[in-house]
């Protein structure tokens, strides 16, 4: 019987986890320890739904509503001093929640505090451009959209950035194999030869460790300087590795092993 | 057989000839000057861009992809490939990240072996930006000179890890070798020189009237756009923002060591040319300081390089092959991999670009549930969109230059 | 000044050298083989550095081109992606006859660390290869001594050869 692999996530797993192990938790204190953030706290409270917030690793996670976040950044930009969005992006948690998990990471240059707003969307929900604010939401949404395939409302330029154009799937996806599905097994093929060339090109080899010595059409024969394509012969003599061609070469002077010098101090 | 007609453009959309004396350039994704895989498509008014729209993804390998299927310590010499003009910054702004994540103190002289890779790299990388950015502005010498002196770092780190490029000399909580005996005084005797060598290059340089004319008021990056683009590092600083992660946030011993945050306020090419030889000083001032603090950890006698942590870390060599417990626990950590507890983290470090950050969420299992690796050059490619317009042609490929991106990043 | 005695009948001092035209050609060519500069990664920067100062290709008579169409052998250094696999094949293929291609690097050999997705496994799926050129990234003697090799290959081969199909397509 073939062992079952959930499909809702094909990412690596582990294939042994002690059954009594229990994951730790990177600690999360209060708010309130840390008097920077928990101004900042209190100001976003005043004005917006909080749902969540804590300090983890000296950094303050805010989790908020979706429909909030461009009022949310504007507010952090503008009144908190949060001038720079660092990064932005997902986590996809579709197979556990239904959804996405989209982050804010910002920075401010005059607190030196870097705060992470994060807010909860559906799998087909679209979330607001911030591209207005930052304009480094611009690309980072794009890439948003090219990796989960989160729509994003007002963007003005939303298409896929990384991947080709008419690429299918969304990359960074657990339900998404690192290897690629068949579409991307036969991209380049497809669009440079045509669907007919598949049978002549081949599938995709995978398998790093894949040597077959009788295929001398794919691989040398190690230590074997035949041309491509001699059949395999178990009593061809071993062919000298040192750079030189029989009779020499015209105008050339062979390398000679006896006279040349090995420079000791490669410094000079 | 091929089909020619299946090797259209890509941009089938556009159509290159048009009514309002609109041209349209395709330059890339294989251009030599574009440092890497870069695709411009400009639109241009005779020879003046009114549009730019920078295509990117030509080396997109998807190495975040790759980080969800990977135990941590498999990841690091994917990391290498990022940025691969200075690998170890690379190495380090992950080690460190997954350090915080566990909660991790490094050994000093760790520390301080980590610090002085780093400002290797950071030479590398600016010598390296020297050279390419001066071979696309036309000054061969400069490209020559700059490579000779890059081959020396490397001929250092060679000795250090084995790898002329892609390093992986850094391992999450610490580093595996203390330095050869020949490391110091090799790196000595190049600092040594390093003046001089800077000097030569600025003599060639500053009053070149070529070299003048291609860089100073092009591609002027005022501050608000460089903020609003999340630019970084020495983008950021050539227009007026002081901002160095490694003296508002220090990390490893960046707190202890004496260096200036050099600055500029023009935000053009020139600027960051300038800001670029500044820092390769500064570099070689904290070099300087490093081998000092190499040479007390020394007369100290702390020879530990790796952290305590059998949860995390394997034991150093000598226990793993002499005591049973340590080969059990470095068994389960080479095949399981280490487990982080649940949460997140998100660490920026200084890389030579900017800020390089990476946010990783565990959820307690070997491998990351999601890592984001924040690389600067994407944000630096980006503000191509708004900075190329109103430029002529030849600004392109110097604006390109001093933006100092690399591709292995900017697509990761 | 020094005194120029040559005995023409010794030491083959005669100023006439008797070959044949396979030869003459394929000095020719092994010798001037004008490189594509197709630095896509990691190897790109290894590639620029033995054309640079220390490595110095120039005296193999190798110089980089960026013209396809002056460039007698494309050395694909990095990875190569899917999206980048189409303009590839197209740059290869304005490159003029007698063209050869080396492939720097695991990633162009075989998709080599990156096995993942984006990344096509090994050049060879899109146009032929002549030579691989394993490590990651190989150093830059490496390379020059597969660009030695492809000068063995070359010699070795007929100056005219029939124009036909190598093996991909």
């Amino acid at each position: 019987m073939r062992s079952y692999t959930p499909k809702d996530d094909v990412q690596k797993k582990s294939y042994y986890t002690d059954r009594y192990w229990v994951a730790p938790q990177v600690p999360k204190s209060d708010v309130s320890e840390d008097a920077v953030f928990a101004a900042d706290h209190a100001e976003l409270r005043a004005h917006f739904e909080i749902l969540e917030a804590y300090i983890q690793r000296d950094q303050m996670v805010v989790y908020i509503h979706p429909k909030d976040n461009y009022a949310v950044l504007e507010f952090l930009r503008d009144h908190c001093g949060y001038t720079q969005l660092s990064e932005l992006s997902a986590i996809d948690w579709i197979a556990q929640r239904g959804g996405f998990e989209v982050f804010y990471q910002m920075l401010s240059m005059t607190k030196r505090k870097r705060i992470r707003v994060k807010c909860f969307i559906g799998e087909n929900e679209a979330i607001n451009s911030v591209e207005k604010l930052f304009r480094s939401a611009d690309w980072s949404e794009r890439e948003m959209y090219d990796m989960f395939g989160i729509k994003v409302n007002n963007h003005p330029f939303l298409k896929r950035i990384l991947m080709p154009d008419d690429w299918e799937g969304f990359p960074l996806r657990k339900t998404y194999p690192l290897q690629g599905d068949e579409f991307a097994a036969w991209y380049e093929v497809d669009r440079i030869f045509g669907k007919e060339a598949r049978d002549i090109i081949g599938p995709e080899i995978r398998d790093a460790a894949r040597v077959d010595r009788y295929d001398t059409e794919r691989f040398a024969r190690l230590g074997y300087e035949v041309p491509k394509g001699t059949p395999f012969d178990p009593n061809q003599p071993k062919t000298s590795l040192a750079y030189q061609e029989e009779g020499g070469v015209f105008l050339i002077e062979g390398f000679d092993e006896e006279k040349s010098t090995i420079i000791s101090d490669r410094k000079r | 057989m091929q089909q020619t007609n299946r090797l259209r453009p890509f941009f089938e959309n556009i159509t290159f000839e048009r009514d309002d004396n609109e041209l349209v350039l395709n330059f890339g994704p294989q251009h030599p000057s574009a440092h890497g895989q870069l695709r411009l498509m400009l639109h241009l008014q005779q020879e003046q861009i009114v549009k730019a729209y920078p295509d990117i993804g030509y080396l997109h390998r998807g190495m975040e992809k790759m980080a969800e299927n990977m135990i941590y310590n498999e990841f690091m010499p994917t990391t290498d490939r990022m940025d691969y003009i200075a690998s170890s910054s690379n190495n380090y702004g992950f080690a460190l990240a997954v350090e915080r994540l566990i909660g991790l103190e490094v050994p000093r002289r760790a520390k301080v072996i980590r610090m002085l890779l780093l400002e290797i790299n950071r030479l590398m990388s600016h010598l390296f930006w020297l050279a390419t950015t001066a071979l696309d502005v036309g000054a061969m010498t400069i490209f020559l000179f700059a490579f000779r002196e890059r081959e020396y770092l490397m001929d250092i780190i060679e000795d250090y890890c084995g790898a002329r490029l892609t390093h992986a000399a850094i391992r999450i909580g610490g580093v595996p070798l203390d330095l050869p005996d020949n490391f110091i005084p090799d790196l000595k005797n190049f600092l040594d020189k390093l003046p001089q060598n800077i000097k030569d290059y600025e003599d060639l340089l500053d009053t070149n009237r070529i070299w003048l004319m291609r860089m100073e008021n092009v591609g002027v990056i005022p501050t608000e756009m460089a903020l609003s683009w999340g630019c970084s590092g020495p983008m950021l600083r050539a227009s007026g923002v002081a901002w160095d992660i490694r003296k508002e946030e220090p990390y490893e011993l960046y707190d202890e060591v004496e260096f200036a945050v050099p600055v500029s306020d023009k935000g053009d090419n020139f600027a960051r040319y300038k800001l670029y030889m500044a820092e390769m000083r500064e570099s070689a001032k904290i070099l300087y300081q490093c081998i000092e603090k190499y040479e007390e950890t020394v007369q100290n006698n702390q020879t530990e390089l790796m952290a305590h942590a059998p949860q995390y870390i394997s034991a150093p060599k000598l226990d793993i092959m002499t005591q049973n417990y340590s080969l059990m626990q470095h068994f389960v950590l080479v095949t399981q991999g280490m487990r982080p507890a649940v949460g997140e983290v998100y660490v920026a470090t200084e890389s030579p670009k900017g800020e390089l950050g990476f946010f990783i969420n565990s959820q307690g299992g070997p491998y990351p549930y999601r890592l984001k690796l924040r690389a600067p050059s994407f944000w630096h490619t980006g503000i191509l969109t708004d900075l190329l317009p109103g430029h002529y042609i030849p600004d392109v490929v110097s604006i390109i230059g001093t933006t100092n991106i690399v591709f292995g990043e900017v697509d990761r | 000044m020094a005194q120029h005695q040559v005995n023409y009948l010794k030491d083959g001092g005669l100023p006439v050298a008797l070959t044949s035209i396979d030869k003459v050609v394929n000095w020719g060519r092994s010798n001037s083989l004008w490189a594509l500069t197709y630095g896509l990664a990691c190897c790109g920067i290894e590639m620029m550095a033995s054309g640079a100062s220390r490595y110095d290709f120039d005296r193999f008579g190798t110089i980089f081109r960026a013209s396809p169409r002056q460039a007698d052998v494309m050395i694909v250094a990095g990875t190569l992606t899917k999206k980048h696999a189409e303009f590839i094949r197209r740059l290869y293929d304005q490159m003029t006859e007698p063209k050869w291609v080396i492939s720097m690097g695991s990633c162009a050999n075989t998709g080599g660390m990156f096995n993942t997705y984006a990344t096509v496994q090994g050049v060879d799926r899109v146009i032929p290869v002549d030579l691989y050129l394993p490590g990651c990234a190989p150093r830059p003697e490496s390379l020059q001594y597969a660009v030695m090799m492809l000068q063995k290959k070359i010699r070795s081969e007929k100056a005219i050869k029939a124009q036909k199909p190598k093996r991909l397509m």
